[in-house]
């Protein structure tokens, strides 16, 4: 024989809606209106809030290298160079800096950054008198490629 | 020859471009006399750099000057431009770098930073190319903390499909490693 009021009076009841209910509002707290208290609205705006954060971490790679482009250009221009002729010629003296380090030295460092800006602009005129100089002039001294073994 | 361009910033493209179309004479701008607006000239001022053949003859000296500098101690601090778990740092003495990886080392190792692309003080800067020589410069660090990082999220959610997935991720990071120590170890 079963006896089926037993389970009547043992009910499954949720007793701790209130710490699943903090997972999600704890990520909303500081966002703004009724999606940081009410937990219906706040459901899907922390889930695209983590949906965004996620696609923006592989953006922001490509911000920071556009915003270290800029302002290597910036200071480049202030040397009298352009930006692809500055890296161009840099990396044609075997010197590989890349852009964010070149930009942090172009922040707190100008006098390094003016002599790569020298550098670079002295391989760019040895470059054109070897292209033009009609093979007379003796060979520039920057455009000697060093070889390490 | 050596042309050189002495045109406004904005029309120098449109001139370099007539002047490398031409045989290899030098030419100058004497044609066009053009009136002086407020664009002839750039809007910075106009850096020249020296004349090549005059600047060798300085070479050897500014290397010894260099050189002497180094012997002496003449400098207050050193930064140096590092390639280290496939990026570069630009380091000074006393600093902390946070890696988003596992090293080897326990905590309180020193560590010696081998590929030194760029040591830099005040008065002067040593270039590698692309890097410095080891018995040149001597770059060290201490691990001071191996913890986890901070747990990130990542989250794909398709609307209208019943598809979200959600996972944290938790990184192992050597926190900071403190570079402690520039040096020219070997100065002749």
């Amino acid at each position: 024989m079963v006896l089926l009021s037993a389970p009547r009076w043992l009910r499954s009841r949720l007793t701790d809606r209130f710490w699943r209910v903090q997972e999600v509002l704890k990520y909303a707290r500081h966002f703004r209106g009724r999606k940081n208290r009410c937990y219906k609205l706040a459901v899907g705006s922390v889930r695209r809030a983590f949906v965004r954060s996620t696609k923006a971490r592989k953006e922001k790679k490509r911000f920071l290298r556009a915003l270290w482009i800029t302002r290597i250009e910036a200071a480049s221009l202030e040397h009298g160079l352009k930006y692809p002729a500055f890296i161009s010629y840099l990396l044609k003296s075997q010197v590989e800096l890349n852009r964010k380090v070149i930009a942090d030295l172009a922040i707190y460092e100008p006098k390094t950054f003016k002599s790569l800006a020298a550098l670079a602009q002295r391989r760019r005129q040895e470059g054109f008198l070897a292209a033009l100089g009609d093979g007379k002039e003796p060979e520039g001294i920057f455009s000697r490629m060093v070889q390490h073994y | 020859c050596l042309i050189v361009l002495v045109c406004p910033h904005q029309a120098s493209t449109l001139l370099s471009f007539v002047f490398w179309h031409q045989s290899s004479q030098s030419t100058s701008p004497q044609q066009g006399l053009v009136a002086k607006i407020s664009l002839t000239s750039s809007l910075w001022p106009e850096v020249k750099h020296p004349d090549p053949v005059e600047e060798a003859k300085y070479h050897p000296e500014v290397v010894q000057k260099v050189n002497q500098l180094i012997a002496s101690g003449h400098y207050r601090s050193l930064f140096a431009v590092v390639h280290f778990t496939s990026k570069q740092w630009k380091i000074t003495s006393e600093d902390l770098i946070v890696m988003d990886n596992a090293l080897e080392a326990e905590c309180g190792d020193r560590i010696w930073m081998g590929k030194v692309l760029l040591v830099g003080a005040d008065d002067f800067t040593l270039m590698g190319r692309p890097l410095l020589g080891k018995d040149l410069v001597h770059v060290e660090a201490t691990v001071i903390e191996k913890t986890k990082s901070w747990p990130q999220i990542s989250m794909h959610f398709w609307s209208r499909h019943n598809y979200q997935r959600k996972k944290i991720i938790v990184k192992p990071s050597d926190c900071p490693t403190d570079k402690q120590h520039i040096d020219f170890p070997l100065f002749v």
